[in-house]
């Protein structure tokens, strides 16, 4: 069949002894205003990375005013008691930083990347948005308009509409969870600079607040800079807000929202599962990652390497907030989209994939190689200060120990096969799965229907 | 074969440094050494992208990558992601117009199996070829096209642009994603004619950055690559020159089930690696770049008729780079309304010229990329192998800040003055439809999944 090559062959080389690297433990600390600081010092990492944790979460934000959370992420990069809107967004860029802020179910985050030679003055600016942030009605309303233009396009895009119709019906109406995170058409249309006041004195303070630093602190006098600029930030104490606890609905069903005419179909299939505070998390994570973690992960060795339905179908559990008592949710699911024909094929072929799993597990082949790429990827992960910063305040968010994540790598490796295989079974019961399909439901409903994995309903397009 | 560049690092380098190699067979090699984290990265670009494609072959090139990954001589089927996740490594590969590249991630000790695999599916890569993965991988990239081009809103925009900027027949007028029917048409044949004219050792740079022993590192090199045969017979690609600009403005509009209007445009700039194509990229940072930029501020901020709105640069080397433009309106808002202030703002730009303080911004910003850029292992061979296959010389990776820094605020204007003009575009223009899909089209494909103009294998 071949033509043989006439290069030299040589036996696969064997490991040499590997270097010792860990998860760099911080050094934890307060300002005098309270503010918990994390902080890290990782040599040659040039540009610096900042983390604020904000407690001011999802399900704090008033009734019909879903939204307001994200208005005021947006605007605190709309100007300061210093800077106009334009200024503000000039003297970052001056920097060469940038600073991304976001709402989600936790609270708020925002994060700051800038070279550590100008570290001072970002942080300046960083400390001015959070100790007085302009509100400017003008600039609230531009950030309303703008998200309100927003909102079809991610109605438009399939991945985005099947996320916003999974959380739809896995929570009650009633949760926070249930509706979008950056709120609906309605909602935000009623979002004006008072609400984003008002929301911002009552959840916002230092004392229930905490700063991430991480990167290369050589020569940087961190504690006087941080006492100039988020340590001349005040506001009253208040008490953490108690996390409502979470719920959900994970009985076997399908939804199909229409998009007559798309060549493929999106697929989000998901439940809601344990969090990082339970102790099966490390066999969950080792089981998921057999299950769908990559291109050679059970599900895609079937629907991608072998039958070509898709550019590649993944299973993941992702936290959506956890509380200091250790209860807590994640969401587990596998997404991903395949072409049109077959989606009927590709769905019987995935619950196949789970139906295996569960009456014959994992070998321990799989545990073995999936340890070795969870635990030995950690290095390589973790080189830059963002991603060193963005786990230690997950850590935070989610209300675990600052040495969980180090922690976590020997529990991986102690897992077991038999573990791995409950956790990852129990995650993923082929009766206990809500199936979101964005696709062409005159094409598709009939074969899907035919599956037997739950009733099939179809919301039209709107 | 040393070469005997010397280690010393050169100013605005940030410290870093690199050596260049040669084995007899022709493989070029740039070593660099940096023990802060005990990882390794191996990259390897081959010197074949989607401009070496013939007619009715589009797509080719990505489709091969995609079989690179399908095992070869001593290899089993996915063996290579196998090996590499299992050793605690992650890899891809990405095709885009000039090039392929291929690259590991490995901690340091697994740094040789990297090498290992590299060098079997150079040289052995048909031992193992046949039409099964074939037929699977052309399957698994036209899912790939539908994901990421078709099925999304202004999914194909790149491509209409890019084969209204490059005329028919140009190498670069088709994007490396290829189209569904040339994706149909590939055979075996192909793909093995492919692998023999354009996977060689002297068609290649391999680059290793991390915490290695040179010495060690390049004798595992000589021992794994060094026996693989050189060939000759690469076709020259076709010349990709162009006209400074394109002397009329070009345009297109698509009536599409889009969720708002959007004006896209695509502006002809000079080639990667001269001085004019850094002011450019000054240029169209200042101008749309970020949310301080000229256009964010008049679209966004001030006249409120846009919902985003940004410059970006597309770097070519053998072809006009492209200035991309893209602009999704804000409500009901007309496209002319949008795009008569756009050229306002320009011609004022061309006018004045910068600012001293938006000189001093975006040299900020261009500074800060290639700091993260070069921050990574992986981000750092990737860099030196692109500087040795487009220029020849990765030596100018660690000096590319400098360059971008020494630019002067008469040079941006100049080139924006002769470039960023209507007669020098190709402008797209999306008008909503109702419901009832057409079938729209991008610049780069991965193995994996990546950016809009690079494919990838994963």
């Amino acid at each position: 069949m071949t033509e043989l090559a006439t290069m030299d062959f040589h036996p696969q080389p064997r490991p040499g002894t590997a270097r010792p690297w860990a998860f760099p433990a911080p050094e934890r600390g307060a300002l005098d205003n309270g503010l918990t600081v994390l902080r890290c010092h990782r040599p040659g990492q040039q540009v610096v990375a900042v983390e604020v944790l904000l407690d001011a979460p999802l399900d704090a934000e008033p009734a019909g005013l879903d939204g307001v959370a994200t208005i005021m992420a947006r605007a605190f990069s709309e100007g300061t008691d210093k800077h106009s809107a334009e200024e503000f967004a000039a003297e970052l860029e001056r920097c060469g930083a940038t600073l991304d802020s976001h709402a989600d179910h936790p609270g708020v985050r925002l994060s700051l990347e800038v070279p550590v030679s100008r570290l001072p003055r970002a942080l300046g600016l960083l400390a001015d948005a959070l100790r007085s942030p302009a509100f400017d009605a003008g600039e609230v309303e531009r950030l309303v308009r703008n998200r309100l233009d927003e909102i079809p396009h991610e109605t438009a895009n399939p991945a985005r509409r099947a996320a916003k119709e999974l959380s739809k019906e896995l929570f009650p109406a009633s949760s926070r969870m249930s509706r979008p995170r950056q709120g609906t058409e309605e909602t935000v249309a009623h979002i004006d600079a008072a609400a984003v006041r008002a929301f911002y004195e009552r959840h916002v303070r230092p004392s229930t607040a905490t700063a991430v630093v991480v990167g290369d602190l050589t020569g940087v006098d961190l504690d006087a800079l941080l006492g100039e600029t988020l340590g001349a930030w005040t506001a009253a104490p208040a008490k953490p807000r108690p996390a409502p606890p979470v719920t959900a609905d994970d009985s076997g069903r399908v939804v199909i929202v229409d998009r007559p005419g798309a060549v493929q179909t999106q697929l989000l299939i998901g439940r809601v599962g344990a969090d990082r505070h339970d102790r099966v998390w490390p066999a969950q994570v080792l089981g998921t990652y057999c299950l769908g973690g990559t291109l050679t992960s059970r599900l895609d060795r079937v629907l991608r390497e072998e039958k070509g339905y898709t550019y590649g179908v993944r299973a993941f559990g992702q936290v959506l907030r956890s509380a200091p008592d250790g209860t807590g949710a994640a969401m587990l699911a596998i997404s991903g989209s395949v072409d049109t024909p077959n989606t009927g094929p590709a769905l019987d072929d995935l619950w196949k994939v789970l139906r295996t799993l569960a009456a014959e597990g994992l070998t321990d082949a799989e545990r073995d190689v999936a340890v070795q790429n969870l635990v030995g990827v950690a290095p390589l992960k973790f080189e830059t200060a963002a991603a060193v910063a963005s786990t230690l305040a997950d850590q935070v968010e989610q209300h675990l120990p600052d040495d969980y994540q180090s922690t976590l790598y020997q529990k991986l490796a102690e897992t077991g096969t038999v573990e791995a295989t409950a956790a990852v079974v129990n995650a993923f019961p082929v009766d206990r799965l809500v199936t979101v399909l964005v696709g062409d439901a005159a094409q598709i409903e009939e074969p899907v229907k035919a599956l037997g994995i739950g009733e099939v309903r179809v919301v039209r397009a709107e | 074969m040393p070469m005997g560049h010397t280690a010393t690092a050169e100013a605005g380098s940030g410290g870093l440094t690199a050596t260049e190699h040669r084995l007899a067979n022709g493989l070029r090699v740039v070593l660099s050494e940096d023990h802060l984290t005990p990882v390794a990265a191996v990259c390897l670009w081959y010197d074949v992208g989607s401009r070496h494609e013939v007619e009715g072959r589009t797509g080719l090139a990505h489709l091969f990558e995609h079989l690179m990954f399908q095992g070869s001589g001593q290899v089993k089927g996915n063996g290579h992601f196998e090996l590499v996740q299992g050793a605690g490594g992650s890899l891809n590969g990405t095709t885009s117009f000039e090039r392929t590249n291929y690259f590991e991630t490995m901690p340091t000790h697994q740094l040789e199996l990297a090498l290992w695999l590299e060098a079997d599916r150079m040289g052995s890569l048909l031992a193992a070829l046949d039409d099964e993965s074939m037929e699977n991988q052309r399957d698994v990239v036209k899912n790939e096209r539908r994901q990421r081009y078709d099925n999304v809103p202004y999914g194909t925009a790149f491509e209409k642009l890019t084969a209204l900027a490059y005329p028919e027949g140009h190498p670069y007028h088709h994007t490396p994603i290829g189209s569904m029917a040339d994706l149909d048409a590939a055979t075996l044949e192909d793909a093995r004619a492919f692998f023999r004219t354009y996977y060689a050792p002297n068609n290649a740079v391999l680059s290793v950055v991390g915490d290695i022993d040179p010495k060690q590192t390049l004798a595992w090199v000589e021992k794994y690559f060094g026996s693989i045969p050189s060939h000759d017979g690469k076709p020259e690609p076709r010349d990709g020159s162009l006209p400074d600009t394109i002397g009329e403005q070009l345009r297109e509009v698509v009536e599409e089930e889009v969720p708002a209007r959007a004006l896209m445009g695509a502006y002809r700039l000079p080639q990667d690696g001269t001085r004019a194509c850094d002011a450019a990229d000054l240029a169209l940072t200042i101008l749309g770049g970020g949310e301080s930029s000229r256009l964010y501020n008049r679209l966004v901020r001030r006249d409120r008729t846009a919902v985003a709105a940004g410059f970006g640069l597309l770097r070519l080397a053998g072809a006009p780079s492209l200035g991309w433009l893209d602009v999704k309106a804000s409500g009901d808002v007309e496209v002319p309304v949008i795009e008569s202030a756009i050229d306002e703002e320009l011609a004022r730009f061309a006018e004045e010229g910068p600012t001293a303080e938006e000189m001093e911004r975006a040299q900020a910003q261009l500074e800060r990329e290639w700091l993260d850029r070069l921050g990574t292992v992986a981000g750092r061979a990737d860099e030196l192998c692109r500087y040795a296959v487009l220029f020849g010389d990765p030596q100018l990776a660690l000096t590319a800040v400098r360059r971008v820094l020494d630019v002067t605020a008469e040079e941006v204007r100049e080139i924006a003055k002769a470039r960023l003009r209507p007669d020098n575009r190709a402008v797209l223009v999306y008008e909503p439809v109702a419901a009832e899909a057409e079938t729209p089209e991008a610049a780069e494909t991965t193995a994996e999944g990546t950016s809009n103009d690079e494919e990838s294998a994963k």
